[in-house]
């Protein structure tokens, strides 16, 4: 069953009317032809550099923006039926990059309350919903704390819990760890991939991080408002030279194997982690153990 | 050096005072504040007082508190009390100096008024010690709720208030954080004639409004990705419940202005 | 001579209140002169309050700053001429540009110097070139420019000061892998082409590693190492004790020396592993363990 579909998904991005006197500035194609299918469950990253038009595609699941050509449906909705558009962004909930600007209230608890209020939800099925999704991010202890004192990590897991609050079906996260430490990544990724594995909420990871792509069921590779490659994270990190030929890297343990491979030492293909990296490497060691 | 700001100086407790209805206390308040200005004599003057003490004690917030709120205003009361005391020209003279008067009835004027706004100032400020900015901001906008009639749009003017507090101490944050990198760059803000000083803001008002409006801009996106469309259909996780105490506390201080009434016809007035 | 040096500061918050703090406790550091130093630690361990009183932003609570052997806080009344000589890049710093085009910009610190208009141009197009900014890109608003670009004049507009210590705090914070890479690089070329004293804060070991010839290890507002980057990283598990993520292929000669492959401790990037594990490896087959 997918919860998004997108099909065929052109986005012109058009500055608008150009001052007078100056040169027209042509549109700017940012989608050329997206299709896409978001299934239930799955734990779904989006990789690309900046301006390969992964936010952009990102922000058409939840009708944020609409397709100038093609369709994008979630579930048997069109983002373009602008009367579904609520029930749209309820079902496809969005966390942002930046994570001070997108708490709303000064208590932590209320800020989480905001989504499920502006959905016209009864005040005693808010105060469980909020409860129970700051429990979900590990935050309830700071449910009274204002959000301006807590750690970017903290504050980014608030904010998927106010997101959390909407019951949504599928949860889209627009590069949430780009502005935050290696500790506040660390936090973020773990509670994303808590949910995924633990409720079997799905999961739309937009970033760049490699480290944080290999973590998901499925990758998808985007470049130039196309999608280049699609697979499981050993699938597509295997590629290592098309992954570089279009500004990606690769993490270092599947970087270390491939250069031994091309200097004569047969290792396997798709080594993602340091630990699976020191197995291989192992087993055509050369010396005896000394121990 | 911005740090020192508190906005709002909500100090968290869980007295009577900070349960009561906001609602109530917002009202109750102003009663108050009402009520300092009927007694005509010492002893309601003196009841008026003993209420403002109760309230603190209840409130159980520390005294010292209490008394930093009235600092600011200090010199009003200084000036207040300085003018009472020359243009009173009634009762025993004590110091004649020319144009200057010292009388014993200046000297009771001027200590009656100097209590009064002393109690206005400390109990309004026990209003926001005790009640949290958004949880004021609330109670604003229930009570205001009837002036939809007159077309103002009360849910956003509350709304605004929110933000406002929530970004304000995000914003002071970055303004120090402009500063100090525009002094890495050798921005001179602490010499010069006036127009200089004006000018060695440019280089962080600047950046400020640019950021403030990237953050307005992103959060209508994230408020937006949340559902809002004003406040047509919206509920509230917080309901506000007027309860037997908020009515102890409607009645208690319906007496004492009603007290504070009878007293003015029973006994003569200090004034 | 070490051209910049810290002894023993200490830097206290709101001193003499309930919130009093000690940022950064007893520091004692000397970096010579063109050398390349990394800064690693937590978020809260000192670093940025550290690399704050290098050029005079915060005054130490107790200690000394030398510059050259001058202690900054001699004259307090001359502390901006210590800014430019001790250039700070701060994070996400082109939040702070302001100006009609990045030619000003660039321009604002060389101006704030003094310097006679031909000299300041010169800089101003060294530092972009520096950068790799596109001379026509001078002429445009700052904010007209890409999120990279505007990282780029906010650096530019330090570089231009020609300090003789350049700190950047987190300069790759937010970039893609190549608008890093780029940043990076360029950084580097900058140190080697002027012989530059850099101090680069991260907390990306990954970056660290690939630029730093002497790393600084800051932990709860001390110094925990201070070394030549080879050797800090051959303490790669006391890093992890300290709870940095240290860098991968690291992680992975731990793990083999671990299994009990004189494999070496000092490798920090792929480069030195595939030059020390080649000979060490059989090619053509393994056996099934």
């Amino acid at each position: 069953m997918d919860i998004i579909t997108a099909r065929d998904v052109r986005f012109v991005y058009d500055n608008g009317e150009p001052e007078p006197g100056a040169a027209p500035q042509d549109p700017i194609l940012v989608l050329d032809g997206v299709s896409l299918a978001v299934r239930q469950g799955e734990f779904l990253a989006l990789l690309g550099h900046n301006g390969s038009g992964k936010s952009t595609l990102a922000k058409h699941f939840n009708a944020m923006l609409l397709p100038t050509g093609g369709q994008i449906l979630v579930r048997d909705m069109d983002t373009a039926d602008e009367d579904q558009k609520y029930e749209i962004r309820r079902t496809v909930g969005m966390v942002l990059q930046n994570p001070d600007n997108q708490l709303v209230s000064t208590i932590v608890e209320e800020d989480v309350a905001f989504g499920p209020e502006n959905l016209g939800v009864e005040p005693a099925e808010i105060r469980r919903r909020v409860d129970d999704a700051l429990k979900t991010v590990g935050m309830y202890e700071y449910r009274a704390h204002a959000p301006h004192k807590l750690s970017g990590g903290q504050k980014q897991r608030v904010a998927i819990a106010g997101i959390l609050a909407m019951q949504p079906d599928c949860l889209v996260l627009d590069e949430p760890t780009a502005m935050l430490d290696p500790q506040g990544r660390r936090e973020v990724l773990d509670t994303v991939s808590r949910l995924n594995k633990e409720r079997g909420m799905t999961v739309v990871l937009i970033t760049h991080y490699m480290e944080e792509a290999a973590r998901a069921d499925r990758v998808v590779v985007m470049d130039d408002g196309h999608i280049r490659m699609e697979g499981t994270p050993r699938e597509v990190f295997s590629q290592v030279e098309a992954l570089r030929a279009i500004e990606l890297d690769v993490p270092q343990p599947t970087e270390l194997c491939f250069e031994l491979r091309r200097r004569g030492v047969p290792l396997p293909d798709g080594i993602l982690t340091a630990e699976e990296c020191a197995q291989a490497i192992s087993l055509f060691m050369e010396e005896p153990l000394c121990r | 050096m911005l740090n020192g700001i508190t906005i709002g100086q909500y100090f968290p407790g869980d007295s009577l005072l900070h349960r009561m209805d906001p609602r109530v206390k917002l009202v109750l308040t102003f009663v108050y504040i009402f009520a300092v200005f009927i007694p005509q004599n010492w002893i309601g003057l003196a009841l008026a007082v003993g209420f403002l003490v109760f309230s603190v004690a209840v409130s159980r917030l520390p005294v010292k508190l209490v008394l930093k709120s009235v600092k600011p205003i200090i010199p009003l009361i200084i000036f207040t009390s300085a003018l009472n005391i020359f243009y009173v020209s009634e009762g025993v003279h004590l110091f004649d100096w020319g144009f200057i008067h010292i009388t014993t009835q200046g000297l009771v004027t001027a200590a009656f008024i100097g209590i009064r706004i002393l109690s206005l100032i400390a109990g309004s400020s026990l209003l926001t010690y005790t009640t949290s900015p958004t949880t004021l901001t609330d109670a604003l906008e229930r009570l205001m709720k009837p002036l939809k009639v007159v077309h103002l749009n009360v849910h956003e003017l509350a709304m605004m208030m929110t933000i406002a507090l929530r970004f304000i101490p995000t914003l002071v944050e970055e303004t120090d954080k402009i500063m100090s990198a525009q002094k890495a760059r050798g921005a001179d803000m602490e010499s010069g004639g006036l127009m200089q000083r004006v000018r060695a803001l440019i280089p962080i008002l600047i950046p400020l409004f640019v950021s403030s409006f990237r953050r307005a801009y992103e959060l209508a996106t994230a408020m937006e990705c949340r559902c809002y469309r004003g406040g047509e259909g919206r509920t509230r996780m917080k309901q506000l419940h007027m309860n037997g105490m908020d009515g102890v506390c409607i009645a208690v201080l319906a007496v004492l202005v009603a007290g504070l009434f009878v007293l003015n016809f029973v006994i003569p007035a200090a004034l | 001579m070490p051209v910049i040096e810290t002894k023993n500061i200490t830097y206290t918050y709101s001193p003499g209140t309930p919130f009093q703090m000690d940022a950064m406790t007893d520091v004692s550091i000397a970096v010579e002169k063109g050398d390349f130093v990394g800064i690693i630690g937590h978020t809260g361990s000192g670093k940025s309050t550290l690399v704050q009183h290098l050029n005079g932003l915060l005054r130490p609570t107790s200690g000394q700053v030398l510059l050259g052997g001058q202690d900054i806080w001699a004259e307090p009344k001359k502390i901006r001429a210590v800014r430019f000589r001790v250039g700070l890049v701060f994070q996400y710093p082109e939040h702070q540009l302001f100006e009609e085009t990045a030619y000003k910009d660039i321009a604002f610190g060389p101006k704030n110097m003094g310097l006679p208009e031909e000299e300041i141009d010169g800089r101003v197009r060294r530092a972009a070139e520096f950068v790799g900014l596109k001379p026509e890109l001078l002429e445009k608003s700052p904010f007209e420019l890409s999120g990279g670009e505007k990282r780029r004049v906010a650096i530019a507009g330090v570089m231009a000061m020609q300090p003789e210590v350049l700190i950047l705090d987190e300069p790759t914070a937010g970039l893609d892998p190549k608008g890093r890479d780029m940043i990076l690089e360029q950084i580097k070329a900058y140190q080697q082409e002027n012989g530059t004293t850099v101090l680069l804060v991260s907390h990306s070991m990954e970056d660290i590693a690939r630029v730093a010839k002497r790393v600084l290890v800051m932990n709860k507002g001390r110094v925990a190492m201070f070394d030549e980057t080879a050797a800090v990283f051959s303490r790669a598990e006391e890093l992890t004790a300290i709870g940095l993520a240290i860098p991968a292929v690291t992680k992975v000669f731990m793990m083999l020396r671990e299994k009990g492959y004189p494999v070496g401790d000092n490798v920090y990037t792929v480069e030195q592993a595939v030059g020390r594990l080649l000979p060490l490896m059989k090619k053509g087959g393994g056996t099934d363990a």
